[in-house]
């Protein structure tokens, strides 16, 4: 959203557990962490590190036990549901290992969909999209249906979405890890392309080291921890 | 506005997903639909014959003495009416008003010499009742009576002259207790025969002419005036009128006179309530079940679109309206297959069978009523709705993170 000259995310001490029955996971144990406006962060760290918890929490779908979130310098810990809701539609973007897009939709449709939450005036989200289409290649798609489309199809029309509305972080959760590595490649440097053209920084959960190696930034999560200091 | 049509539009796409199932629900809803109105078009019907029947038998308005109709006569016509002329001039001088039928209601006995048996019997104007009811009776043998007859004559209920062995032609003696106390005999004449449908009536009912039924009671006063109207609706205005200018008379509707009508009515009413009752249920039950698998089998993608910043509200929102298509094509197609049945039922008539205490049957007809139909199509588009909200509530309010981990 607005530019800010701080960070766009920053978490100070966070924990959150679940509790599996008796059993208890302390899945994030003391997590301190700044995104900065435009940069391509990966997220690695074994299975069960706590990578996605941690998404979630940034994502604001999820609420820590305990540290603090804000995002473009706003503390959301007190926000209420609807509030982080429209946080999200504003601020946010998403983009999931399984794309998840609404398969009733055509692809334009899709793309659109946040706009139209926005309430963006009709003929500006015609134009958006349109221009949001093209730059991830899939123009003459607008009218199909994701069903019609390839994995990477799908994973750019899911970008497509993630960034029309312009937000300042993006969430994506393993986004390659349903695609073959040469189409993950190609899906990694459009989020690279596309996200410093709009402005957004990614915060990227993923296992693939040779993608790591693209980003601006590479934290490790062991145990609930961040491992290295940022490099 | 703009928005809701958006909704919309994704609703719609979401019933076409599994179309098995929107069909299976639509055609329920339907049956539902359609079952409601043929119930309810029956009852109307039923109602509407009945009211009819029971107008045209004791006149839209029946005018007495307030005693005539809360007391007990301890002789005949005690709470009589008198001056009956001037009064039906007064009557007749209503705009509303068609006919009026005096009635002089009596019971005595009624022989043949040999065998004498009870009859209820009515003094009628012989000129008016068999013109103005219509076919209210059938004549199995003989005539009605006639105006200018030479001798006093009579009807017999077609069971009361089988009793009697009495044909038309035949000479009978009539005997009552007159005004005073006495007993009192004419002798009569068998205009004909007629049947009413009604075994206990056709066992016992006498018609007679006024002038013979005043001269067996020995006066000159009426039971009641039966009032015609020119319509139906004109009874409620109509009775107001009169009972304004006619202070010392009570004037009941045909309703108030009407005893099998409002048994008829009350059960119906009942029966046809419980049956609307089960179909509703059966409805909002199998929306509600197609709703709820529907939203199962879509939390993740729902956990997205909360992801992407959908309130729950904009789901319920289009979680409704997808309930409610579903609903509203239920109700059109229940609509149309009432509508056909009901026409079908004019071209091709079908006969009930005869209600109880009744030995013919009547037609089996529907009665088409605009607003009935738009009650029942919006309660179908209400249950419809109110199913869907309440399954998907649960849904739309989950965690986002529970909503999207989902299998
Ligand atoms: N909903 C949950 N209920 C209980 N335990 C959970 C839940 N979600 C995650 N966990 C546990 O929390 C820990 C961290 O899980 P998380 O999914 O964040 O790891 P991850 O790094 O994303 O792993 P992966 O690479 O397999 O996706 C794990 O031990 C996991 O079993
Ligand atoms: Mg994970």
């Amino acid at each position: 959203m607005s530019p800010q000259n701080g960070p766009v995310l920053r978490l100070a001490g966070v924990h959150k557990h679940y509790q599996l029955g008796a059993h208890r996971i302390d899945a994030l144990r003391g997590v301190d962490l700044d995104v900065q406006a435009g940069e391509l962060l990966a997220l690695t760290g074994p299975s069960g590190s706590g990578k996605s918890t941690l998404l979630n929490l940034c994502g604001l779908i999820d609420t820590p036990d305990a540290g603090d979130i804000e995002l473009n310098g706003q503390p959301v810990n007190a926000l209420d549901e609807t509030a982080r809701t429209l946080l999200r539609r504003d601020a946010l973007g998403f983009v999931f290992q399984n794309f998840n897009l609404i398969p009733v939709m055509t692809v334009a449709e899709n793309v659109d969909y946040p706009l139209f939450l926005a309430d963006v005036p009709p003929a500006e989200r015609r134009a958006r999209v349109a221009a949001q289409l093209a730059a991830v290649g899939l123009a003459e798609h607008a009218h199909h249906r994701p069903d019609a489309l390839s994995g990477g199809q799908r994973q750019r029309v899911a970008i497509a979405r993630a960034l029309i509305k312009r937000p300042s972080l993006v969430i994506a959760d393993e986004p390659t890890a349903s695609l073959d590595s040469h189409t993950a490649e190609q899906v990694l440097a459009l989020m690279r392309e596309r996200g410093r053209a709009e402005g957004a920084a990614f915060v990227i959960a993923t296992h693939d080291n040779r993608l790591t190696a693209r980003c601006d930034r590479v934290v490790n999560l062991l145990d609930g921890r961040i491992q290295c200091a940022p490099c | 506005m703009r928005a809701l049509l958006t909704w919309l539009k994704f609703a719609w796409h979401n019933t076409l997903r599994n179309r098995r199932r929107s069909l299976v629900t639509v055609s329920i809803v339907a049956l539902g639909a359609a079952g409601m109105l043929l119930a309810g078009g029956f009852a109307l019907y039923t109602y509407e014959s009945l009211a009819e029947a029971s107008a045209r038998d004791s006149g839209h308005l029946v005018l007495g003495t307030p005693a005539q109709f809360d007391r007990d006569e301890d002789v005949p016509l005690q709470h009589g009416l008198s001056g009956v002329q001037q009064l039906r001039a007064t009557l007749l001088a209503d705009p509303a008003v068609r006919h009026v039928l005096p009635r002089v209601a009596f019971t005595g006995l009624i022989s043949n010499g040999d065998k004498s048996t009870v009859m209820l019997a009515a003094g009628v104007d012989p000129d008016g009742e068999f013109t103005v009811k219509g076919p209210f009776l059938t004549v199995t043998a003989g005539k009605t009576l006639a105006a200018d007859a030479a001798q006093p004559q009579v009807m017999l209920g077609a069971d009361l002259a089988r009793n009697l062995k009495a044909r038309p032609g035949d000479s009978l003696t009539l005997l009552a207790s007159t005004t005073e106390g006495a007993m009192n005999a004419v002798d009569v004449v068998v205009a004909g025969l007629f049947t009413t449908g009604v075994p206990e009536v056709d066992k016992r009912m006498v018609y007679t002419s006024i002038a013979t039924a005043q001269q067996l009671l020995v006066t000159d006063k009426v039971s009641t005036l039966g009032v015609f109207l020119d319509r139906m609706e004109a009874t409620e205005p109509a009775r107001q009128r009169l009972a304004a200018q006619l202070p010392q008379l009570a004037v009941q509707t045909w309703e108030e006179q009407a005893a099998f009508y409002r048994a008829v009515r009350n059960l119906y009413n009942r029966i046809f309530g419980a049956l609307g009752l089960i179909i509703a249920v059966i409805v909002v039950s199998v929306v509600a079940n197609a709703m709820a698998m529907a939203i199962i089998e879509r939390t993740r993608e729902i956990g997205a679109l909360r992801a992407l910043g959908t309130l729950p509200s904009q789901l319920l929102c289009t979680l409704g309206l997808e309930g409610a298509l579903l609903g509203g094509a239920g109700a059109l197609l229940g609509a149309a297959l009432a509508l056909a049945i009901s026409a079908l039922l004019h071209v091709f008539p079908m006969d009930m069978p005869p209600p109880p205490g009744r030995s013919v049957g009547y037609p089996l007809l529907v009665t088409v009523d605009a607003s009935m139909y738009a009650v029942v199509m919006s309660l179908m588009l209400l249950l419809t709705l109110t199913a869907s909200l309440l399954v998907a509530r649960k849904t739309v309010r989950l965690p986002v993170v529970d909503a999207l981990a989902h299998t």
